[in-house]
């Protein structure tokens, strides 16, 4: 009788235990003033942000537990997190997704402290306007990139032709297509860019169109979507372009798999900021040049994109903390060097201005590239629609296959995939 | 032993208060035991009934993680028929999966382990090897390896070449793709192998003995004799396998790079729900699409027991 007794006790008591063990877990990881720090990158990315982050820790005594995964788990996570109300306190945020997490309050707005913990008096006007949303600062900006073919010029000069530039053309291309195909070098010139949003939107800038208005519907009409295709199509029949196969061995999850590492194409389209990890994968020498002009003189189609930020989760109990940490990675000169250009140019101007000197050869290339623009420059953008994502991911790059691997003609491609965004932005307003 | 005493002690305890009523018995009788099951109880409704039931209820709303859910009804099961092109893709894929893996795993399984139940020295041993691909099983690395295998300049096609075969990108090839997952799936033949091979070693040598007595071939030996002697196990691995197919994720996931490309070729129902829930964040929908999953597994599964009297011979 006893003995029962004590044991039903032990296990009331035991379970008990459990069940506070289950509520209390969360304040238990919220004290002791560190703060959670979330980003995407690779290994390479990871090492710099964990040098800053120990340094923020040795002259502050905040410590910075940091995690990174890559793009897509990302979005995952961030997103289970936030709605667990178990956000990290710093969280790394993309343009495309920056007005999502601003308007529901997943992220905050940063205004109190600027001037305060937060110093932006050189930090770039464009940066800064970039991570606005209704007129307030929820994102600071890690970087300034651009779109940008990533050339491999061990290539060309295999090939014996003078590597792309600022005025190289569409049609220029082709005619590099064909100086490669009488070459017996076995690559192709240029990747399949038909799937790849930023390209269209390129593309479509230099016409004085955009991808999305700043209402959030469709920039462009079907005969642009099929003219777009069926230049592509002109290059894949001409055969200067990778085939359907090839391409679509890169499902996006890695630098490895791209058509440039592959060696299946001396260019693809890419971003400025990408040229030093992608460097690091290759023995081939590699630079960047601008995207294709559609004509001699056309322009307007880069724009200086704050290639990610960082930002503040709403939920934070720390937030001064996170802030000061943000302040010290975009205003430290010490953090400036071990980050780099990895993440984009530094948009303060005195860290820009420390930096140049000591940068290696490439990340001078992406700097210069970033700097030197001119005419073909463009107003940023209006923020994407929350759609975006899907249309990139669930609607181009499948018409693109389709009209790829043949199952669709670049006309009906076209009109499809202008029907079917249309129909996926106006179900997410609704 | 433990059981016993504990059983009488409670009873003795029942008895002394002598005016319980039955519920209260009933607890003095099992509290006991559901005490010990306690921990496993905390877990299976904390984590397993108490989130289903949530996602029955989100599949009746919009949620999309960041804000509060919505009511909207049937709406997202309405959407799911009439209006996603790609739930329908993604139907055709898994149907055609379910319907090419299962039988030719279940062939397969059986043809090595009849070979093995011929008295080979060493059994044990070949069946540990043939095992092992299902530890493996649908673990990411295994997914790359097929990804390595499978791809245009892969182990496959430089073995073609041998022969002057100029093989495609068998997986970044619609028209290929989704049958490198059947393969990879046919490979994994090793846990309906080993209970094919035990339901094999029931079947009395005797009458094998008496058939070639009269002269039966060994074919109709198999066709007479073993299969119909094995039509229960056959049922057993044919529902497992089937849910396993529906349920299959992991290899389309890692090897279409989580899209489903080349163009939904590879998008099983699970990868397209994943793609709902954590890539669009339409978590209602999300749920709507896993508890219509569930509705097609039980029917599947009610239906092949019904059907199962006209072909499973038991025994007994």
């Amino acid at each position: 009788m006893t003995l029962r007794l004590n044991r039903r006790r032990f296990l009331m008591g035991s379970s008990a235990l459990m069940a506070a063990g289950a509520v209390g877990l969360r304040p238990v990881l919220a004290q002791d003033g560190r703060i959670r720090l979330l980003f995407w990158g690779g290994q390479d990315r990871a090492d710099r942000t964990y040098g800053v982050s120990d340094l923020f820790e040795s002259q502050t005594g905040a410590a910075v537990d940091g995690e990174f995964l890559g793009w897509g788990d990302y979005w995952t996570k961030l997103g289970t997190q936030t709605a667990g109300g178990n956000a990290p306190d710093v969280m790394q945020m993309d343009y495309r997704y920056i007005v999502e997490y601003a308007t529901r309050g997943a992220i905050a707005p940063l205004d109190e402290f600027v001037g305060e913990v937060l110093e932006l008096a050189d930090f770039d006007a464009d940066q800064i306007e970039g991570g606005r949303v209704n007129d307030q600062l929820y994102g600071i900006s890690l970087g300034a990139n651009s779109v940008a073919m990533l050339n491999n010029l061990s290539a060309f000069e295999q090939v014996g032709i003078d590597p792309p530039d600022r005025n190289t053309t569409y049609a220029d291309w082709r005619e590099m297509g064909e100086a490669f195909n009488s070459s017996d070098i076995g690559m192709k010139a240029l990747s399949d860019g038909s799937g790849v949003e930023p390209m269209l939107d390129n593309w479509l800038r230099q016409q004085g169109l955009m991808l999305y208005t700043a209402d959030g519907e469709l920039g462009f009409g079907e005969d642009e979507a099929v003219e777009w295709f069926r230049m592509w199509q002109e290059l894949r029949e001409a055969d200067i372009i990778v085939s359907a196969e090839q391409q679509a061995l890169d499902t996006g999850g890695g630098l490895e798999a791209t058509m440039v590492v592959q060696k299946l194409s001396a260019s693809m389209p890419s971003n400025s900021n990408q040229l030093v990890a992608y460097q690091s994968l290759m023995e081939d020498d590699l630079s960047i040049s601008s995207y294709p002009r559609i004509e001699p003189g056309s322009g307007g189609g880069h724009y200086r994109k704050p290639s990610m930020f960082f930002s503040v989760a709403g939920s934070s109990s720390a937030k001064e903390t996170a802030a000061r940490f943000v302040n010290f990675f975009v205003n430290d000169v010490e953090a400036a060097e071990i980050l780099g250009v990895e993440r984009g140019i530094p948009c303060a101007e005195h860290v820009r201005e420390a930096l140049a000197p000591q940068l290696d050869e490439k990340s001078r290339i992406a700097l210069e590239f970033v700097a030197n623009l001119d005419d073909l420059l463009g107003p940023l953008p209006p923020p994407p629609p929350p759609a975006a994502g899907e249309i990139d991911s669930s609607l181009l790059r499948t018409i693109s296959q389709e009209i790829a691997f043949g199952a669709r003609s670049p006309e009906d491609g076209g009109r499809a995939f202008v029907e079917g965004a249309r129909d996926i932005l106006s179900r997410a307003s609704s | 032993m433990t059981a016993s005493s504990l059983e009488s002690g409670s009873r003795g305890a029942g008895n002394k208060v002598g005016t319980r009523n039955v519920l209260a018995k009933i607890w003095q009788q099992d509290g006991p035991g559901y005490m010990f099951l306690l921990p496993w109880l905390i877990g299976f409704f904390g984590l397993t009934v108490g989130p289903m039931v949530t996602s029955l209820y989100l599949s009746f709303t919009d949620f999309d993680l960041l804000t509060d859910p919505n009511w909207v009804g049937a709406s997202n099961y309405v959407r799911m028929f009439t209006a996603d092109p790609k739930f329908a893709a993604a139907m055709r894929v898994t149907f055609f999966f379910v319907i090419f893996s299962v039988p030719l795993k279940l062939a397969f399984a059986l043809l090595v382990a009849m070979l093995l139940n011929r008295g080979l020295r060493g059994l044990p041993l070949y069946r540990a090897i043939f095992y092992l691909p299902s530890l493996l099983g649908t673990s990411v690395a295994i997914a790359i390896l097929w990804r390595q295998l499978f791809a245009g300049d892969g182990l496959v096609n430089q073995f073609l070449a041998n022969f002057g075969i100029d093989g495609p990108s068998w997986i970044s090839n619609p028209r290929y793709s989704l049958w490198t997952l059947i393969v990879l799936s046919v490979w994994q033949f090793g846990s309906p192998m080993i209970i094919f091979l035990a339901g094999l070693r029931q079947i009395p040598q005797d009458m094998y003995e008496a058939a070639s007595l009269d002269g039966a071939s060994k074919f109709r030996q198999f066709y007479k004799i073993t299969l119909p002697l094995l039509t229960p196990v056959v049922f057993f691995n044919a529902i497992v396998q089937t849910i396993e197919a529906f349920k299959s994720f992991t290899p389309a996931f890692v090897i279409s790079g989580g899209t489903g490309a080349p163009i939904n070729s590879t998008l099983f129902y699970t990868l397209y729900l994943y793609q709902e829930a954590f890539g669009f964040f339409r978590m209602g929908y999300a749920s709507a699409l896993a508890w219509f999953l569930l509705a097609m597994i039980a029917a599947f599964t009610a239906f092949s027991f019904l059907t199962s009297k006209y072909w499973v011979h038991y025994d007994d």
